[in-house]
């Protein structure tokens, strides 16, 4: 296969896969189900492109550093992903989901109107800046920081919000702001994620972030494994390149598509790596809990035996 | 896990085997993508199913002569969904492993963007068919030196129709309905807007719906109570029709007009009587001789009528086979070098490449009237 | 004045598409709490089971309407069966329903489209166009037929969860489903019952939609807005779905008729969410009362 449609597709993947962090932070860690996280990304794209464009193009940018692009990026959609927390974030359940859906959907109608963005005929000649190496550095600094939250007081608050709301609360976790922090960093990283997609495309445009692409980010979460993060890391791969690789299918492509992520759910209920980490720890931890599991079938099958055992035993001695 | 392993496997195998198959020596391979999915794929199934046949025609015919020697002519299609990011995945799927010289498509101008810097890169020459954003082929006031079109751009089919409207009907009062996420539309709208002001006209309402409403009629209302002379709606035949009923059975009675969007039989089956007395801007005149051979050969071989996309996209092939015999050698950066500056009668009129824009020059709108559920070619009109 | 009564019946109408939509959806949440999103894709086949019978076996329009029905029910019940069934055995958490569901919408669209193809599709005219004027309102003859029927639908629901003892099941399950297990009721028949039901509605829904707005692979995502007026009136009750998506289609006309319709959806949205955040389980939802 040709490097460079390969090296395409894991750019891709790459820029998925620092969205599907933010957003595993926030559904597969802290259990908030978000269909909005596209207009996080869009508010990442417009602002990176607004940096970084060239001053004499029309949409005019700012003709700074790549960088910058980044950093504004990111902080514009942290700031955004406050102000929603702020209003939102008392809802529960499936309302929660409609505040987002309607956030995403708000966010995509604005930009489409605003004409000095490109409106909805989009913003293209924004300078070509995602690298592949840099996407990598990107996505493992992403994990690292993503794995040291988790691992924190911070994570385990996230994970008993998650588990048990109200028993999180009796035992004075601060509710609310646990959820903030994590709707904030999981927009920071949406917004990151929308930079490179810009510097990737050199062309947006409101369409591209419609509500298919907060659900494709969600189906990645879930599909890789609720609260794992390297299932996130596969689910990324997987899933981005899945499109690609059933090509060969022409239009029946998307129906194979629907059913591979129906038919991941019913057979791996918890998702590819759903509560497992592919680190040196997590696969010891799940080695022990096999060999916990054996030792006690073990043990239990020893102590059906004597039972048995002593049955007979007491029929002969009678 | 392991069943789930063993069918991605098998998906990737498959993936492989249908790699191997390289063209030979005697075959030119071109590219072709668009929507065969997703709401567009009405436009992207008639596009690749006029290129196959087509093709089947030139080697059925012994192929097409280019520097000396005979060759066969093979399309690789691919969809997209009309999505953006995967035009930019299947234009390196093209590029770089089918290793096409050149690229047909697509029709949407959002997907004919982004795909700029990798035919720069792969030096694969694009000819797209109905992406009428000016940005597609010219930026910030720099020709793109890979991607083409055939058909004519917003601004031009934006003055025609306010032209037609302003002088020809005798309209003063306009209303524009347009579709606030469609790039296309709002591209119209913003040109027919410009140019009927300019002409002195007043836009008495300018309403837009969202991509994938139904329902029109609150916007319609609003529109009825400022009492326009015409109401223009560049969108496409769907939504054309939706709100062209929706209007009557509000007891609108205007004059609507359209764009290239509308061109269909299938706004004849929805719109019926509400579309009757019409006007709208075309690529070409339905009834000129030139086309009746194509549309006969279409239907013939595909059991349906063809779309509007269809014919550009014959004119592409059309141009590209020009393109590559003026070249005289199967390669992606002289075949570049040859469509500057072509000259081809197409279907559609004749097509002159210029080497400035990269857009057909000179090529006239058509101005098509519906009456009695059939199109009548009203004149050629040119925006002044 | 006129201009305003016209808004307002346009309102009524297309709020009155988004509440047959949006009962089906309610209907699944009350008992399995989550939403289920393959609910447009059905909507979708309904109409091109209706489309068929009608133009391909020539059935009267009554014949075809049940044809489209059944033929709805049988699908909710498949989807239920392949698709649901297994996370339930699990008693996976609702997020894997939700994936599940949208799973299936992205198949179900996508075979359509890769069977029947992505052509549009109009019904042959069953309902004369011309609308009844009062005056010179008009009200849409298909209007008003729509809006009988998604009352007649909505009553016979009621009648039936009210006054039968397959209903009193199933409402005993919507309050408490494993308790209702225990107490001897089968709930995976319950289950499939809700599932019928919702599907017959969606077929209701289907076949209207598309004699109204025509036949395309896409209408599916047309119920995103019944989704959001059926959260709005309060997911899992019947009539606060009906209200809520009454509610949003006149709250939608009246915007996009007076305010912007450039930015109709966003105004619509903060209204919405305005009100979530004053009942935050929507206007008649099951308040969920924490247990302590």
């Amino acid at each position: 296969m040709d490097w460079s449609y390969i090296q395409g597709i894991l750019m891709l993947a790459g820029i998925n896969l620092i969205a599907v962090l933010g957003l595993s932070l926030l559904t597969g860690f802290t259990g908030l189900f978000s269909f909005g996280h596209a207009g996080f990304m869009a508010i990442g794209a417009y602002i990176g492109a607004l940096m970084t464009a060239s001053p004499n193009s029309t949409p005019a940018g700012l003709g700074l550093p790549f960088f910058v692009g980044i950093i504004a990026g990111g902080a514009a959609a942290g700031i955004v992903g406050y102000l929603i927390g702020r209003i939102t974030l008392n809802l529960k359940g499936d309302y929660f989901c409609i505040a987002t859906l309607g956030f995403g959907e708000a966010i995509r109608l604005i930009l489409n109107n605003v004409q000095t963005f490109g409106g909805s005929r989009g913003w293209p000649g924004i300078p070509y800046k995602s690298t592949l190496p840099t996407i990598i550095i990107v996505d493992v600094l992403a994990v690292i920081f993503l794995a040291n939250i988790v691992h924190s007081r911070h994570g385990r608050n996230m994970v008993a919000v998650r588990e048990e709301e109200l028993a999180a609360q009796v035992t004075g976790i601060n509710v609310f702001k646990s959820k903030m922090t994590a709707l904030v960093i999981s927009a920071v990283y949406a917004g990151i994620a929308g930079v490179f997609f810009a510097h990737y495309m050199t062309f947006i445009q409101p369409k591209m972030f419609s509500m298919n692409k907060s659900t494709e980010l969600t189906i990645i979460v879930i599909f890789g494994g609720l609260g794992s993060i390297s299932g996130s890391v596969l689910g990324a791969l997987v899933l981005t390149a899945l499109p690609e690789l059933l090509r060969t299918f022409d239009i029946w492509r998307l129906v194979f598509y629907g059913a591979a992520v129906i038919l991941i759910m019913i057979s791996r209920p918890r998702g590819l790596m759903g509560g497992m980490e592919l680190t040196p720890a997590g696969i010891r931890k799940v080695k022990a809990e096999r060999k916990a599991r054996q030792a006690a079938k073990a043990s239990l099958m020893a102590l059906n035996e004597p039972e048995e055992g002593a049955g007979l035993g007491e029929g002969k001695g009678a | 896990m392991k069943k789930v392993l063993i069918g991605l496997m098998l998906v990737i195998s498959m993936v492989f085997i249908s790699c191997g198959g390289s063209g030979k020596g005697n075959t030119i391979k071109v590219g072709w993508f668009g929507a065969l999915t997703g709401d567009q794929a009405v436009w992207g199934e008639n596009e690749l199913n006029t290129v196959k046949m087509l093709f089947e025609e030139y080697n059925a015919a012994g192929g097409i002569d280019v520097g000396g020697k005979k060759y066969k002519l093979e399309v690789i299609g691919y969809d997209n969904k009309g999505d953006a990011q995967e035009a930019v995945n299947v234009t390196k799927r093209l590029t770089g492993q089918d290793k096409v010289v050149a690229i047909l498509g697509p029709n949407a101008s959002g997907n004919a963007i982004p795909i700029a810097p990798i035919l720069e890169q792969a030096k694969v020459p694009d000819i797209a068919t109905v992406a009428t954003n000016p940005k597609v082929t010219v930026l910030d006031g720099k020709v793109k030196p890979y991607n083409f079109r055939v058909c004519f751009i917003d601004p031009y089919q934006g003055a025609v129709a306010a032209g037609y409207a302003y002088d020809r009907l005798g309209a003063r009062k306009a209303a524009i309905l347009y579709d606030v996420s469609d790039d296309y539309s709002q591209g119209l709208r913003e040109f027919f807007k410009l140019n009927f002001e300019k002409k002195g006209g007043t836009i008495v309402a300018d309403e837009s719906f969202n991509g994938g409403d139904v329902d029109f009629r609150p916007q319609l209302s609003k529109i009825k109570a400022t009492n326009p002379d015409i109401i223009f709606m560049p969108y496409f035949f769907k939504e054309v029709a939706l709100s062209a009923n929706q209007a009557r059975d509000l007891g609108i009675k205007q004059v609507l007009m359209g764009g290239d969007g509308w061109p269909s039989d299938q706004l004849i089956s929805m719109g019926g009587k509400a579309v009757e007395g019409c006007y709208f801007v075309n690529h070409l005149d339905y009834a000129d001789p030139a086309v009746q051979d194509y549309k006969t050969r279409y239907k013939a071989k595909y059991g349906k009528e063809t779309e509007l996309n269809g014919y550009l996209v014959h004119d592409a092939v059309l141009v590209l086979v020009a393109g590559l015999q003026k070249a005289g050698k199967v390669n992606g950066e002289a075949l570049a070098k040859a469509l500057e500056g072509i000259e081809v009668q197409g279907i559609t009129g004749k097509i002159n490449i210029s080497p400035e824009t990269h857009n057909p020059e000179g090529k006239d709108a058509a101005i098509e009237k519906i009456v009695n559920g059939q199109y009548v070619f009203q004149e050629r009109y040119a925006a002044q | 004045m006129i201009q305003f009564l016209q808004q307002l019946i346009n309102g009524l109408s297309i709020g009155s598409i988004y509440a047959l939509m949006a009962v089906g959806y309610s209907l699944v949440y009350s008992i399995m709490n989550f939403s289920n999103f393959a609910h447009g894709s059905v909507i979708m086949l309904g109409a091109y089971f209706g489309f068929f019978a009608l133009t391909g076996l020539n059935l009267p329009f009554f014949a075809a309407f049940m044809v489209a029905c059944i033929g709805t029910t049988i699908l909710a019940i498949v989807i239920e069966r392949v698709a649901y069934k297994p996370l339930r055995e699990r008693q996976a958490p609702f997020l894997y329903f939700i994936i599940s569901a949208m799973g299936a919408s992205i198949l179900l669209e996508n075979l359509v489209i890769a069977t029947i193809g992505p052509t549009f599709r109009t019904y042959p005219p069953i309902f004369e166009r011309t609308p009844l004027y009062i005056g010179s309102l008009a009200i849409g003859r298909l209007d008003l037929m729509m809006f009988i029927i998604s009352a007649i639908c909505l009553a016979g629901l009621l009648l039936f969860i009210n006054k039968t003892k397959m209903g009193k099941a199933i409402q005993a399950a919507s309050y408490n489903i494993k308790a209702c297990a225990l107490m001897g009721i089968n709930t995976d028949r319950i289950i499939l019952i809700v599932f019928g039901l919702g599907g017959f509605l969606a077929g209701v829904a289907g076949v209207f939609f598309g004699m109204k707005y025509t036949v395309y692979p896409q209408i599916g995502n047309i119920t995103t807005k019944s989704f959001i007026a059926a959260v709005f009136g309060g997911l899992g009750s019947l009539p606060g779905a009906v209200i809520g998506s009454i509610i949003l289609g006149v709250l939608e006309t009246l915007v996009a008729g007076y305010i912007s319709s450039q930015y109709r959806d966003l105004i619509a949205f903060v209204i919405l969410i305005g009100v979530l955040i004053f009942r935050p389980t929507g206007i008649m939802g099951k308040s969920t009362v924490d247990k302590a």
